[in-house]
């Protein structure tokens, strides 16, 4: 899951972004409107928490900009305004939540963490797969109830699957969500992540399919390989 | 701020009347007496011909004769009968001042009933100094209370013998006549002085109409019934309602600003106040303990100060008011997104044209504070309803109810106390509704709970409104 934060206090950026890496998403930074933007319009975020109050170009501009350019990734407005009537134009402008500082750092991640499941359609925040449990919340990985240590780039990559499980998954967009910008994008390290994922969780959860990519299954459940 | 009417600034109508009637009075006064005068003296004047002629004949014909003891004769008398006839209301005489001073006739005519006409005093010295000869005055008659007017005349007879030829009218009947032209005149003119009085009056508050009008306009914009005071106004008043506006508009400014201010500072102290909070929380230190109970601190400080800025402004800007339906919807819409996964059906009914004497950003606050807390409950629906209140057009009643599982009436007063938490585990900040309560009081509005025909619980807000 890969998360933009716009917000031009930098403690506060870094704060966010530590406590984002922390929880096992790959965080960019912007530190203005514009720069954040061009990275909403550009890179295919999972989701973004941006700060009203920026400079260059207000924060309810940039919304504004996305949404019209058909940008649908949700949207959490992190904001000292606690006004009614802020919150409606935040919303009118497409956000799909808003929070007032000051701010829990647990509240924040509670919240991110419902924008993104439901915009992958799940309920809840801990993703079942025939045995396989992934905790979203924890950011924590159960196989038949046994924990299993994950680095937070397996995580990523393993909550990624999880959250469209059964749906194929290209390379590059394995890439694109789970990396931040400022990592060297080689798509062969995708393969090796995939390859000690395997051995940690099993190597028939994760179906290789040839020429488009991977896909998260259920081994009991899997249609038989012709 | 302390205008107000007292007996020593009489109101401008009662200036303008006043001093229209100070002055219409006396005119019309002295025009009467005048008018009374002048038609006396015309209608005295006809009496002094006919007298004139009587002495002209009297002259004519007088003849002196010495031979006889009777010094004086008439060879003729004057014609008109009336001097034949007793206390006729004609005389005529022919009199020689005594020693003593009166007048004693020599001749006269027989209508004089052997009666003499007697002749001021001031006639007598006038003839002594012989300033004048011919007189105009007035005298008694023969007859009972009898008033003349008498035209005497002082002549020297050829043997150097002096005399005086008197010739008087009865003017009892003229008298009359003057009596009732004042009588009527004065009438007519106390009738024109009460009509003048009157369109005085009417003119006066018909110029002063617009003046009038401003003032209600003023009043409307107090009352938040108007922004500006508008319409068009003569020359003279026309700057004073652009000064009005001009007033109404820079006192939106400084509240404005201020409350900006305030806000700003307030809100440029939130980011700060969340990075120490979030550094400190993800630190477990001693140092962090610290900084949590400041920022802690902080943060109420700020809130308190935000809410105080808030609230001191609130009424102070005058002539504001909001429509209740662009507010509510896009507060619902706002709120259907937030509890999304609740698929909340909003019910919204609210009369048409309603508004809210006050401020947007007040009735948002309420409104929005109550749609969360319905919403935070409802199983599934929220039934907004919003209308003038019954009897009291300057009022409107705003209800919000849900489908949750509502209060029980001995928790309602726990609801409305500042920082309460009737519901430890549904998230929020626990301020809604007695922000709500302080802003509908600070409103000289109210709040009322109670239970809902949907089964949860019913806020009513009254508030100051308007179709």
């Amino acid at each position: 899951m890969r998360i933009l934060v716009v917000e031009d206090d930098p403690d506060l950026s870094r704060q966010l972004a530590e406590a984002l890496k922390d929880t096992g998403y790959a965080v960019d930074v912007a530190d203005n409107g514009e720069d954040g933007h061009f990275m909403g319009d550009t890179e295919p975020y999972d989701a973004v928490v941006l700060d009203l109050g920026l400079p260059i170009i207000d924060g309810i501009s940039v919304l504004q900009k996305w949404r019209a350019d058909g940008k649908s990734f949700p949207v959490l407005i992190l904001t000292a305004r606690d006004q009614w009537s802020e919150k409606v134009s935040g919303f009118d402008a497409g956000a799909d939540d808003y929070l007032t500082k000051p701010f829990h750092t647990e509240e924040l991640l509670a919240r991110l963490r419902a924008l993104l499941r439901r915009a992958a359609g799940h309920t809840t925040d801990s993703i079942e797969i025939g045995g396989l449990h992934v905790d979203n919340r924890a950011a924590r990985c159960f196989v038949d109830g046994m924990p299993i240590k994950l680095t937070s780039h397996e995580f990523r990559l393993l909550s990624y699957m999880a959250m469209h499980k059964g749906r194929v998954i290209s390379r590059t967009e394995l890439v694109e969500h789970i990396y931040d910008q400022d990592f060297d994008r080689d798509s062969n390290t995708i393969e090796v992540f995939v390859g000690r994922l395997r051995r940690k969780i099993g190597t028939d959860r994760i179906e290789t399919v040839r020429g488009l990519g991977y896909r998260l299954i259920d081994p009991d459940n899997a249609p038989q390989k012709k | 701020m302390n205008a107000g009417t007292d007996k020593n600034n009489p109101s401008l109508v009662t200036r303008l009347v006043r001093s229209a009637v100070l002055w219409i009075v006396p005119v019309l006064a002295v025009v009467t007496i005048a008018l009374t005068w002048f038609y006396r003296q015309s209608t005295y004047k006809l009496f002094d011909d006919p007298l004139e002629n009587a002495i002209t004949d009297l002259i004519a014909a007088v003849e002196t004769n010495d031979n006889t003891g009777s010094d004086l004769f008439l060879t003729r008398e004057p014609i008109d009968p009336r001097y034949q006839r007793a206390l006729s209301g004609r005389y005529w005489m022919i009199g020689r001042y005594q020693a003593d001073g009166t007048l004693l006739p020599v001749q006269a005519s027989r209508s004089l009933s052997g009666e003499t006409l007697n002749l001021p005093i001031a006639v007598r010295k006038a003839i002594d100094n012989k300033s004048q000869s011919e007189f105009r005055t007035t005298a008694e008659g023969p007859d009972a209370d009898e008033p003349l007017r008498v035209l005497a005349r002082s002549v020297i007879l050829p043997n150097g013998d002096p005399v005086i030829m008197l010739a008087g009218a009865d003017i009892r009947d003229a008298q009359r006549d003057v009596r009732r032209f004042a009588a009527i005149a004065g009438g007519l003119m106390l009738l024109l002085s009460a009509g003048l009085v009157f369109a005085v009056f009417w003119q006066v508050r018909l110029g002063l109409k617009p003046i009038f009008a401003l003032r209600e306009k003023v009043v409307d914009v107090r009352e938040g019934k108007a922004n500006r005071v508008d319409g068009t106004y003569p020359s003279e008043i026309a700057p004073l309602a652009g000064e009005l506006n001009s007033l109404i508009d820079h006192n939106r400014d400084i509240v404005e600003r201020a409350r900006t201010h305030v806000a700003n500072l307030a809100h440029g102290l939130k980011t700060p106040i969340a990075v120490l909070q979030n550094e400190a929380e993800s630190s477990r230190s001693g140092l962090s303990d610290i900084v949590l109970r400041q920022t802690k601190t902080m943060k109420h400080q700020v809130d308190h100060h935000l809410e105080r800025a808030r609230a001191a402004a609130r009424g102070q800007v005058i002539g504001v008011s909001t429509p209740i339906d662009d507010t509510v919807t896009p507060l619902a819409r706002t709120l259907e997104r937030i509890y999304r996964d609740k698929d909340i059906d909003f019910d919204i009914q609210i009369a048409p044209g309603l508004m809210f004497r006050g401020e947007k950003r007040d009735l948002e606050e309420m409104v929005g504070n109550l749609l969360d807390n319905a919403c935070k409950w409802t199983k599934a629906r929220v039934l907004v309803t919003a209308e003038p209140l019954e009897g009291d057009e300057s009022q409107l009643t705003l209800r919000v109810e849900d489908d949750g599982p509502g209060l029980e009436k001995d928790q309602y007063e726990e609801a409305l106390k500042r920082g309460a938490r009737l519901d430890e585990a549904t998230p929020g900040t626990g301020f809604g509704l007695p922000i709500v309560d302080d802003l509908a009081r600070a409103y000289k509005g109210s709040l009322k709970l109670g239970r809902s025909d949907l089964g949860g619980l019913s806020i009513t807000l009254t508030l100051p409104g308007r179709l």
